[in-house]
């Protein structure tokens, strides 16, 4: 079953198009990396998931049921989670958790059970202090333990990792790998090591529509290989070779790539063999998702 | 109930730590002395002056005080009061906004109507509260130098004006739906009471206006009497729940 799904989205801001026409359908237990370049219309099309942001045109279905904008009953199925979160600075985390229960209508007891054992999760079970002195980090993580209180069907985080140094991000990755198993997690990101480490299943956004979408599998199968690199021996190999195929082009003294046809490096190949040129390593390229977004997003 | 409770408690607790509600109640204590004791030293200041005024060929006679100049004073005072209070609150909904706090709550699952009833309860009970705080003082004060039966309709008067202090407050209420920014919203408080007064110069139409609530001098000295207001009170009345009602819509259609 799909926990999202997203029909035919378009908006405008004045005479610019954000999206146009975005089609997207997120499986349940998944964790969906929502790829794309910075003001692609990642942040405007979770808004409008969240009923923020009013849709010119387009359906939305969370959990099956329809998103309005303004009054969004669905987002009772949704965590969210903003690229940078702001709370009530004045509160310690276990009173701002405490607000969001009863804000949701949940009964005091499960507030309290549920908000500690999340701060637990995100590391802040023992941090007392009011929000106002916490870094980013540690406002992304109590973001985190924020959104999963109600056990949401769609956890949705905008940029949950680009603001954070290595081991913060290490951190935040961690926690949404390990709600995998309660919850379906829609993220959005622009940093691909991320999407690469966690997700399950990912789409590119680019020009206002989803360009690609897929397990993380079918969209490095989407380009079946990079080239290859053939490394020589020695450098004077490396010129014949260049002198022969023009294509090809050099990387090291010794080392030159080739992009091309299967039929093409298979000349090549025989061009080696025929004329004897030692040869210290010929390697496949592996596409890696970085090469599929740079494509998808020219 | 239990998130307009949830959010209302949060409201409250916002408003004791980050100060707002001390600065309140220091606000009204020190207006509500001060009616009382700029009546009691007007005498002595004038003594002070007499002999520059003396000089400069005024002649100053013996000046009577009683429960009538600091109730003159209650209601000159008061305004400022009001003018403090809309500026310490005047972003109890754009600092939200801005800074995307209520974009949490909301996706908590509550209805934004509730965000407008828990800060407009807010306001409404700390203008209250205040605005009596300083009249219990003002009250007790002149019970104890002066005689209070001296000025007519006093509670009458007294409630007219709390009545257009809540009239403002609602307004905050609405601009705050309308616009993004608490620059915004003083300036459009400020516009509009200006127009209400602009109108007022208009004797026929000053009987309808909140403006009107006011005007207590006439009331207190027993020149006026208690009817000619009614049509003022039941206007700004319907107009406090106008307000309210509108601003409801706007903030249910409003892009956060």
């Amino acid at each position: 079953m799909n926990v999202l799904a997203i029909q035919n989205l378009k908006k405008n801001f004045g005479s610019k198009e954000v999206l146009c026409g975005l089609d997207l359908s997120v499986p349940e237990h998944s964790i969906f990396g929502f790829i794309g370049k910075n003001g692609a219309g990642k942040t405007t099309t979770m808004k409008a998931i969240l009923g923020f942001l009013k849709s010119d045109s387009g359906e939305i279905y969370v959990m099956g049921e329809k998103v309005y904008f303004g009054q969004t009953s669905t987002n009772r199925y949704i965590g969210y989670l903003p690229d940078v979160p702001e709370f009530y600075s004045y509160m310690t985390p276990l009173e701002y958790l405490n607000l969001c229960g009863e804000v949701s209508g949940m009964n005091k007891s499960d507030i309290a059970m549920k908000s500690n054992e999340l701060l637990d999760l995100v590391g802040l079970g023992h941090e007392h202090h009011r929000i106002k002195g916490f870094s980013r980090g540690m406002k992304q993580r109590l973001g985190i333990a924020q959104t999963l209180l109600n056990c949401p069907k769609l956890l949705i985080c905008d940029e949950p990792t680009s603001a954070l140094d290595p081991a913060g991000r290490k951190e935040i990755l961690d926690i949404l790998l390990a709600v995998k198993e309660q919850t379906t997690v829609l993220f959005s990101t622009h940093i691909l090591s991320d999407v690469e480490r966690i997700c399950t299943e990912a789409a590119f956004l680019s020009d206002g529509k989803i360009a690609m979408q897929g397990t993380i599998a079918e969209l490095r199968n989407k380009r079946s290989s990079d080239g290859f690199i053939i490394e020589t021996v020695q450098k004077e190999a490396a010129d014949t070779l260049i002198k022969a195929f023009g294509e090809l082009q050099r990387t090291e003294q010794n080392a030159i790539v080739f992009h091309g046809s299967e039929e093409r490096f298979f000349a090549i190949m025989q061009y080696v063999a025929e004329n004897r040129i030692p040869v210290q390593r010929i390697e496949q390229i592996e596409p890696t998702l970085e090469s599929l977004f740079l494509e998808v997003t020219k | 109930m239990k998130p307009l409770l949830a959010f209302m408690k949060k409201e409250y607790s916002e408003a004791a730590r980050t100060g707002k509600i001390t600065i309140l109640i220091l606000l009204f204590v020190l207006f509500g002395i001060m009616n009382p004791a700029i009546a009691k030293l007007t005498p002595w200041m004038m003594e002070m002056l007499s002999d520059v005024m003396t000089e400069s060929g005024l002649l100053v006679t013996t000046v009577q005080v009683d429960a009538m100049t600091s109730w003159t004073q209650f209601f000159k005072n008061i305004p400022m009061a009001l003018i403090a209070f809309v500026l310490i609150f005047s972003d109890i909904f754009t600092k939200e906004y801005k800074s995307g706090t209520l974009l949490l709550v909301l996706t908590k699952g509550l209805s934004r109507y509730k965000v407008v009833l828990a800060k407009a309860l807010l306001l409404l009970s700390l203008w209250t509260f205040g605005y009596w705080l300083c009249f219990t003082i003002t009250y007790s004060y002149n019970a104890y130098f002066w005689d209070n039966g001296i000025a007519n309709n006093l509670f009458f008067s007294v409630a007219i004006w709390w009545l257009f202090g809540i009239w403002v407050i609602c307004l905050i209420v609405l601009f705050s739906s309308l616009l993004q920014n608490n620059t915004g919203v003083t300036l459009c408080i400020g516009g509009t009471v200006l127009l209400a007064y602009l109108l007022s110069i208009i004797p026929k139409v000053k009987v309808y206006l909140p403006m009107m609530l006011m005007d207590t001098n006439s009331l207190l000295i027993g020149t006026e009497k208690t009817n000619a207001y009614i049509k003022a009170i039941v206007i700004t009345t319907a107009l406090c729940i106008v307000c309210v009602a509108v601003s409801i819509p706007v903030i249910n259609k409003k892009q956060l």
